[in-house]
């Protein structure tokens, strides 16, 4: 079976690295980029099952880089990813379809693409723990 | 904020080349101008007209007539919000996607409510005492209402609500609209005026702007609320001023366009220009005042049950029930019957018009019928099914 693909728009180096390792491990399939400009240009080039976008970035923000996925796929599921649990009073971040903050424990994550995923009845993968037992 | 952005096809050919709130309306006012005294006269000082097709005459009216009566020390405004093409790359897709693309102005600003209108109504309203009712009930959105025969509501929004106001039932444009308990011959019409809470508005047109619905308050966001059971209540319009009449009208559409000029020619009518206590602002350019005068040979011009702004010249011609624009000119023996003539528009010796609405600068030739004969005048101009003919700007006569 094809695997799920999840485009990760992060600046930060590390964290970027960290999600893309994580997520590999789950089993999905991933392109990690570093901006809103490279995240808009991935999402031309191929299919992708869920965003997890970043909100402050230099340049084109997370806000900014939100509003132009959806102006290309308005049914995308886009995940904001911030440090600042403020974020949520944002009017501007109201369109994303879920808000998970930043952490080394990535278990929120999972569970909120999991719940994208379900939403469009797709099932997402079993963590591999889970799948070893 | 203030949804001014239509294209104005149900105005058309009146809104080629200028938008729609900027048409002009009894004689010296611009569409725009109803709504905009509303909010100064409600003591609502802080507006954003949302605008996006050729809005530069709008845009030099409403800076013209507005500018001087706000404070920018006191923070008071009236801004114009065309598409910025940042958050997402299009033109506002529907009235819910104007507000969409425009969250980061209620960002910025935080206000609990929001007042949402629209710019092609004409009506005298208190709004401070809708949000009074709003804060009352505790409700994410309140709508105005007015009664209605209901064959009138078809090409309305018709609202039911339970005995406490709460909005129970929304039907946009029904081809049978439900009747009233009570009074199965009127209909509860929504009037396009609202109130909502900050945060409802925010979330609610966010959830739609991942829809592929129509992004439409009337057709998509409200129907939705009102089915998910949200507290959306119905406030009944009270008319502002000295006036008792519940006057409220949809001028956007011709028919309506040119209706609501026959109702300002009634010796009294239901909208009240003339009440000072609820003033309807505009811009007066400096003209002379109207002028009535004899032809030759003392042939007596004869106007009556007509609004002459400044700057007309009537000679010698018969006026009645029509509503002139500033700087008209009427030549002798010509006949203008329940006829809206816009700026400088010139109607030559001996012409006849009758039900016909003719846009600015455009000269009549000498002895020009139009009106008398509907299907002649549908080969040269629009004429609607209710036998009103448009003779739109930069006509030629043959």
């Amino acid at each position: 079976m094809e695997k799920l693909r999840i485009l990760v728009i992060e600046d930060d180096d590390n964290q970027r690295e960290l999600y893309k390792q994580d997520l590999v491990w789950v089993g999905y399939d991933v392109i990690a980029v570093r901006s809103g400009q490279e995240g808009l240009q991935a999402l031309r080039e191929q299919p992708v099952d869920v965003v997890l976008l970043d909100i402050a970035m230099p340049g084109m923000d997370g806000i900014e880089t939100l509003g132009k996925i959806l102006d290309y796929d308005n049914q995308m599921p886009v995940i904001l990813n911030t440090a600042y649990s403020s974020y949520k009073d944002d009017f501007m971040t109201w369109a994303a379809e879920a808000y998970v903050i930043k952490s080394h424990d990535t278990t929120e994550l999972h569970k909120a693409i999991a719940a994208v995923l379900k939403k469009r009845g797709i099932q997402a993968p079993p963590e591999p723990a889970e799948a070893s037992e | 904020m203030v949804l001014a952005g239509g294209e104005g096809q149900r105005l058309h050919p009146l809104t080629s080349g200028r938008a729609k709130p900027g048409v002009r309306f009894g004689g010296t006012y611009r569409m725009i101008d109803f709504t905009l005294s509303n909010c100064i006269n409600s003591g609502m000082r802080r507006i954003h007209l949302l605008t996006q097709y050729a809005s530069t005459s709008l845009s030099r009216h409403v800076r013209r007539t507005w500018a001087s009566r706000l404070s920018d020390d006191m923070d008071e405004f009236v801004d114009f919000v065309p598409p910025q093409r940042l958050f997402a790359d299009r033109w506002y897709a529907g009235t819910a996607d104007a507000i969409f693309q425009n969250l980061f102005i209620l960002q910025e600003e935080r206000p609990e409510c929001v007042v949402l209108l629209s710019g092609d109504h004409a009506y005298k309203m208190d709004y401070e005492a809708m949000l009074a009712y709003h804060l009352e009930v505790g409700a994410e959105l309140t709508m105005a209402a007015i009664t209605v025969p209901r064959e009138k509501a078809t090409q309305l929004g018709v609202l039911e609500a339970d005995d406490k106001g709460r909005v129970v039932g929304f039907l946009e444009k029904p081809a049978d609209p439900p009747g009233m308990p009570g009074r199965p011959e009127l209909s509860l019409a929504n009037m396009g005026v609202y109130i909502w809470s900050t945060s409802a508005l925010a979330e609610t047109v966010s959830t739609d702007s991942r829809t592929n619905s129509a992004h439409d308050f009337g057709r998509d966001i409200i129907p939705k609320m009102v089915q998910d059971g949200r507290p959306v209540y119905m406030y009944e319009f009270m008319p502002a001023g000295r006036s008792p009449h519940k006057y409220w009208r949809d001028i956007g559409t011709i028919e309506g366009y040119w209706q609501a000029h026959m109702d300002l020619v009634a010796p009294v009518p239901e909208l009240d220009l003339y009440d000072d206590t609820w003033p309807t602002y505009t811009y007066k350019p400096p003209l002379p005042p109207a002028k009535v005068i004899c032809g030759q040979d003392f042939r007596q011009a004869q106007v009556h049950d007509s609004l002459l702004s400044a700057g007309c010249i009537v000679c010698g011609a018969d006026v009645e029930r029509s509503v002139l624009s500033p700087s008209v000119r009427v030549q002798p023996e010509a006949v203008i019957k329940e006829c809206v003539l816009m700026d400088d528009v010139t109607i030559g010796e001996g012409a006849y018009l009758q039900r016909v609405i003719v846009d600015e600068g455009v000269a009549i030739p000498a002895g020009y019928s139009i009106g008398a004969n509907p299907e002649e005048d549908a080969k040269r101009f629009v004429v609607t099914d209710g036998g009103i003919t448009i003779v739109p700007r930069r006509v030629m006569f043959e």
